[in-house]
Formats: C-alpha cells, structure tokens, sequence
C-alpha cells in the first residue's frame, strides 16, 4: 500500500498544471465553450509537441511509452483547466483499442500519426436508445456490407479523422474505422449545455471494409469493453480535476469575500460546506486512483471502474451545485469558470455510462440476485 | 502507487483468518456493550486470546516485549477482526495507551503495565470529556495537585466508555490552574479501585451500559503514573486525540461491510409485494450506492494510515475521516431499518428478529457516533481550518 507518485509523475503533474495555467486559461475555455469550432488547434499542437497524445503507445510507434497510472494523472491536470479537447476519445479510448485489439498493420498505420497528434479518433458507439450495451447497438456492419443509421452523441467528430464505429455484424458486435470525410458521413452538430462538442453522426451506404475492422469479426464487443472502462476512468480523471479546482475556488473566495465584518469562510455554514466539499474530492481522488491502479496492474477491476464513476458522477456534481452555493451570486455569472466546471462534470458523468447504470453492476457484484 | 499487499501481509491476514476459524468469535463470553464502532463487544476472554497470539504488541519495540512488526499489519488486524465481527472492543484502548506508555511513561509504568497490556490481563478508558466540558474540552476543571510521592485528583469525568469494567483510566487534569487554559493540564494513569475513584453506569438510549460518568474524589495517583511531563498534557491530548479518531474509526469500514453483505442476503431472500426485496430498483441502488460509499471510505483510512506510517503530517484527514465514517454508518444503519420495515424494531432474542436484532442496536448506537471523539460541527470546523485555510471563527470568551 503506497500512495506516493513516482517522481516522473511529479514532473508529469507539475508540467501539465503549469502549462495550462500558462496556455488554457478558463477565459479561453468559455470562448471555446460558445465557439462553433471550438477546438484549441494551437494548443492541441503544442500538447502534441510535449508527447500528451501518444502517452498511452510505445516508443516503437513514436509514443511516450507512459503508462494508464500516468494518463490518468494527466487528465486530472486537463480537468483542473477544464481542457477542452478530443484527448480522452484520441489518446484514451481509440488508442487503447488499436493497442489491444488492432494488427500490427493497423497499429503502424495509425498509431504514430495518432502519438504525433496529427491524428484524431473518436468513438460512435450510442444510438437512439441510450444505452451501452450489445444489444443496444442496432446499426448493422458485417464485413463486405454497408453502414447506415445514426449514430448520437459523438464527441468531437468534427476534428476528428477516424470514428471508431461499433456495428452490429458478423453473428456478434464489429468495431469498424471509418474515415471520417469518406462520402456517406454526415456530421450534424448536438447543442448541449457544456458546450462540448457533440455530433450525431449519419452514415449512408458507408462501407465495412475488412482492413478496417479491429479485432476479430463479430467479437469487438468483447475488445470494447476494457476501452469503455478506460474510457470511464479518464472522465473519472477529468472529474476529480474539476471538482479540486471548484474546491480551490471556493476556498480562495471564501478566504477574501467579506461579509457582516468578516470573510464569509470565517461563518461556519460556509466552512462546513467547504470542509464536506474537501471529502467529496479526496473521497473520489482515492477510489479513483485505486481502480486504475487494479487496471493497470491487470487485476479485475469492473467493480472497481464501477464504483469510481459511479461514486464520482454523483459527488463531483455535488460539489459542483455547493461550490455554487458558496460563491453566491458571482458563480451564477458567465464570466465566472464555475459553470464551465460544473458543467464538465455533467458531461463527464454521463459519458461511459451514467450513474445509475455503473450502480447496477455494483449491485450485481455485491451479490444482489 | 501500489494498492496490494506484500506476501508477507497476505500470509498475516491468512494468519487471522485460521485464527479466526479455530476460535469463532460468537464463542467468547462478552462482559461490555457493542457500541457499533465496528470493535464489536467488550470480550476480556478474546482480547486473552490475541494477546495470546502476541498480536497485542506486535508492533512495539523489542526492549518492552513486541515484535517491531511494520504499521500495515495493525491496520489488517483490525480490518479482519471487524470483517469477522469480532468482540475486539478494548483493543484500541489498550494500543493506544500502550504506544502513550512507550512514548511518554515511566519506567516503572512501563515495567508495571505493559506486559500485562501485551498479555490482554488489562483494559484502559479515557477520562477526557466532563460535565461542563465537551466539544470545548479546555474547559475541563479536575485538579490534580502533587503531594508527597502522589498525586491528588479531584473533580468529575463523563462519557467514559466501559470505564466501570476496565483496569486502568487514562485521565486529564489541571495541575496548574494559573496557567492559560491550554497549559497546565497533566495526563494520569488511574488504577480502577483506587479509593475515592467511582466511576457509576450510564444507561443509554439502547437499554445498555457503554459510558459511565467518573467521580474522583481524593484520588492519589503515584507521581510515576504522571503520563509524560507536568503541564504538558495537552499536547499529548491533542496528539492522542487525533490518532484516536483514525484507530478509533479505521475498522469501521469492514464493518459496515460485513453489515452490507448480511443486508444483501436479506434482500435476496426476503420476498416482499411478490418479489425479492433485491429486485426492488430503489433497493438495489442504494445498497450498491453504500457499497461504494464504504470502499471510498475504507481508502480514505487507508490514506490516512499511509500518511501516518510515514511519518507525514495529517492536519486534517482524520477529522475529515471520522466525520465520513460516522455518516456512512449512520446512513447504513438508517437503511437497514428501512429494508427490515416492521421487522427492524425487533430486539436480539426474539425469533422473528432478523439478522439477530443487530440492525435497531446499530441504529440507535450510531446516533452518538457523531457526537463522540469530536461533534461533525467540530470536527468539520477543524477541516476548514486546518486542513483549507480558512480563519477561524471569532471565539467567544471564555
């Protein structure tokens, strides 16, 4: 039992917060946030000179050789600035699946263009019913055949060059790339609250060419699965970011702000509610770091993955709504970044499944018939 | 980072376990209330067996009989004794004031008590809070004057828990009643049967006996039984305090655990409106959401042991910890009730009480675990300004 970072972790923690302190300041992140594009081009250039987005993939293919412990770390970082990026989709999720379950072929085809960050991937998994699961997937792939339906909530398909499609074909699941500016794909824009940038993605007669599936045929659900959790985890990063940086925010305001003689973290309620909004961080700052540790370890961690995202979607939202509470009126404000961190962490736990459904596997593993 | 054991203290937790099977924990006779903290019963006989096992001591060093075992294995001491339900309740009490011993005792307290401690022959309790002294301890009035080879205690202790069944007092007193509030106070170590020393049962709102209210009156206390230096006490109070609430809730974790998984097959074997309990959405989604709430718990303290085993400095954690771990067991035992309905009332010895009544015990225990060993309002005005910065409140005088 050791909850110390490696001293490379360290210095990957201290990089990356000093770098978006310098470059991802949270006025940029609102003009982001309102802006159609909405991609910070310069900044995604200049994280993939640091080797951010090839993290996850080995030297051999121009990564960074880092580990998940590390990628996790770093998107805590990513979550404190509210950086707002296709990274988690990219250098997380259709990374790792290239890395599992893609061929050589396609790892050396993809993957250092993806390390050099030249390269985007995103993931088109949900459909009109919501939800992740096999069966959920109606949209038909087999090998030879042709793709066509919706496919909704994509996230920053537009930057992206590759969507990592998740089809229904050959007796079983199909995880399909698909160039993203091949005819047949049409892009239509999903306003949301967080202001991410969400697509529902039309396909028309695309089709499933075999060197462009990943994994064996019929089996990618089976490939797809410790991605999702990946894929979990890192917004579970993201969130426990963004709920430190609220906590920090408060606790700055509280220390200044004055009210009837004196600063208002001097009145107990005030201190209570920051003192309950420390717990909810900590709290999931731990469980967090525990599961990705089983991750990468290689141990079983469903009900670890589990329990992290759905512990955190619901108590880094609560320390959202308190950290608006404690600022009072200035934190109902656009100008004020408390809205962007509140609303990340919305967006965030939603992603890889919501509360609820991260629930029910909890209470299959804690032995509920 | 690094979440697993080493083989070592794997083959220790194996250790426990076949302990555990060759002496079952229902068998030990129990002479002291189960206040829910998750230590179980106050059970003499078992607190033998493990000082039998030289678990007692483990962990101190070699010249006052232990066995220099690293920190870690204490922490899962308790976690299987609480996952076993065992009647470990003195134990915390007899470690933490054996490890104040070492540190800051005599030696002839030393050669006096710790063997016996290590043995499991004697138990401790604490005489901090009195009757006009809670949340704002410093207001505590006992006197202690030295006289001849002894000290003389005078005054009031409450909320002492099973001091009428225990050996020894760890008791606070004022040596020094010129001195500012926080200076001046002494810490003794009170022989139960000492004249003058009565310490009375107070009946709580479970029908049994935890806290006893303490009356010292003339109670002589040899000069070697002082705890550490005369005036100084509070630092060691402050110190003791704050470990106390880490070892004092440590093993809560596991136990709620093990009261979550007793839930769980009741759930699944309790039909109700047709079908099992377990299939009940809403029921399912706050066992699991407890779950998860006693595993972020239970690597807070790990956390927390971590940073004490290292030696780094918790100004915060184990307030913060406490609060948690007496919240979650609140709200565990809350929904306990709840999924029980008419069945959860039910007192230990009625045959259709379920899970043997433990449920309402719990219930009703819980409702003093945020008041003990520090209120939530203390304790969450001790994280804002100790652990985030923010200043104080104005005091009021005093």
């Amino acid at each position: 039992m050791d909850f110390r970072l490696t001293e490379a972790q360290e210095l990957l923690v201290h990089t990356a917060r000093d770098f978006f302190q310098q470059y991802c300041p949270t006025t940029l992140v609102q003009q982001l946030a309102l802006d159609q594009h909405g991609f910070p081009d310069a900044l995604w250039h200049q994280i993939s000179a640091l080797g951010w987005p090839g993290l996850l993939i080995p030297s051999a293919l121009e990564g960074s050789d880092g580990s998940l412990l590390d990628i996790i770390l770093l998107i805590e970082e990513m979550g404190r600035a509210c950086f707002p990026s296709p990274y988690i989709q990219s250098a997380v999720v259709v990374t790792s699946l290239l890395l599992t379950a893609g061929s050589r072929v396609q790892q050396e085809r993809f993957l250092p263009a993806m390390a050099r960050g030249e390269r985007i991937g995103t993931l088109a998994l949900t459909e009109e019913s919501a939800d992740i699961a096999p069966e959920a997937i109606a949209m038909r792939g087999d090998i030879g055949g042709r793709l066509n339906g919706s496919k909704l909530f994509v996230k920053d398909a537009h930057v992206a060059d590759y969507l990592l499609v998740v089809v229904r074909g050959n007796g079983g699941v199909n995880l399909v790339l698909v160039e993203r500016d091949q005819p047949g794909v049409t892009l239509l824009p999903l306003e949301v609250m967080s202001g991410e940038k969400l697509f529902e993605v039309v396909l028309h007669d695309v089709p499933v060419r075999e060197d462009m599936l990943l994994g064996p045929a019929g089996k990618g659900w089976e490939c797809l699965v410790p991605v999702l959790q990946r894929g979990a985890l890192a917004r579970c990063a993201e969130m426990v970011g963004c709920a430190q940086r609220i906590l920090d925010i408060c606790v700055s305001y509280a220390k200044v702000r004055e009210q009837s003689g004196r600063p208002i973290g001097a009145f107990q309620a005030i201190q209570h509610h920051c003192a309950d909004v420390l717990r909810h961080v900590e709290g999931s700052r731990y469980i967090l770091y525990k599961a990705a540790w089983r991750m990468h370890a290689g141990l079983e961690c469903a009900t670890d993955v589990a329990m992290a995202k759905a512990h955190m979607s619901e108590a880094c939202l609560w320390v959202a709504r308190k950290g608006h509470q404690i600022l009072g009126a200035i934190g109902y404000c656009e100008e004020h970044p408390l809205h962007l961190l509140h609303k990340r962490i919305q967006a965030a736990g939603l992603d890889f499944g919501d509360a609820g459904s991260h629930l029910e596997t909890v209470a299959q593993a804690i032995g509920l018939v | 980072m690094e979440f697993a054991f080493t083989a070592d203290e794997q083959a220790f937790r194996e250790d426990i376990r076949q302990f555990l099977r060759d002496h079952p924990p229902e068998q030990f006779a129990r002479e002291g209330m189960d206040a829910g903290y998750g230590s179980g019963a106050h059970s003499h006989a078992f607190l033998r067996q493990l000082g039998t096992c030289g678990w007692l001591s483990m962990c101190w060093p070699r010249e006052y009989g232990g066995q220099e075992r690293p920190f870690m294995y204490k922490l899962i001491l308790l976690e299987e004794l609480a996952t076993a339900g065992a009647p470990f309740g003195p134990l915390g009490g007899v470690d933490q004031v054996s490890e104040s011993i070492i540190r800051y005792g005599s030696e002839r307290l030393k050669q006096d008590l710790l063997p016996r401690a290590a043995r499991g022959d004697i138990t401790f309790w604490q005489g901090f809070s009195e009757p006009n002294a809670g949340s704002d301890l410093l207001s505590l009035q006992t006197t202690a004057v030295h006289d001849g080879d002894d000290y003389v205690l005078n005054g009031r202790k409450i909320w002492n828990s099973h001091a009428g069944i225990g050996s020894y007092g760890l008791v606070i007193a004022r040596t020094n009643p010129a001195a500012p509030r926080h200076k001046g106070l002494s810490m003794f170590v009170v022989a139960n049967g000492t004249p003058g020393l009565e310490p009375r049962p107070i009946r709580s709102m479970t029908g049994g006996v935890y806290h006893y209210e303490v009356f010292l009156d003339q109670v002589r206390v040899p000069k070697d039984y002082l705890l550490g230096k005369e005036d100084e006490g509070f630092t060691q109070l402050l110190a003791g305090l704050d470990t106390d609430r880490f070892w004092g809730r440590f093993y809560k974790a596991p136990a709620l655990k093990r009261i979550l998984d007793q839930l769980v097959t009741y759930a699944n074997t309790t039909v109700r409106r047709g079908q099992p309990l377990a299939r009940d959405p809403v029921v399912r989604r706050q066992l699991a959401s407890l779950a998860t709430d006693i595993e972020v718990l239970r690597m807070l303290f790990y956390r927390n042991g971590w940073l004490i085993k290292e030696g780094l400095p918790t100004p915060y954690e184990s307030a913060m910890n406490k609060v948690l771990a007496d919240e979650t067991g609140q709200k565990l035992a809350a929904l306990g009730m709840e999924l029980l309905g008419l069945y959860g009332p039910l007192k230990e010895g009625s045959r259709w009480a379920p899970l043997h009544g433990y449920i309402q015990h719990l219930y009703q225990t819980t409702m003093g675990h945020t008041i003990a060993g520090g209120t939530s309002e203390v304790l969450r005005t001790t994280v804002a300004v100790r652990g985030l910065g923010l200043p104080r409140e104005p005091r009021g005088r005093s």
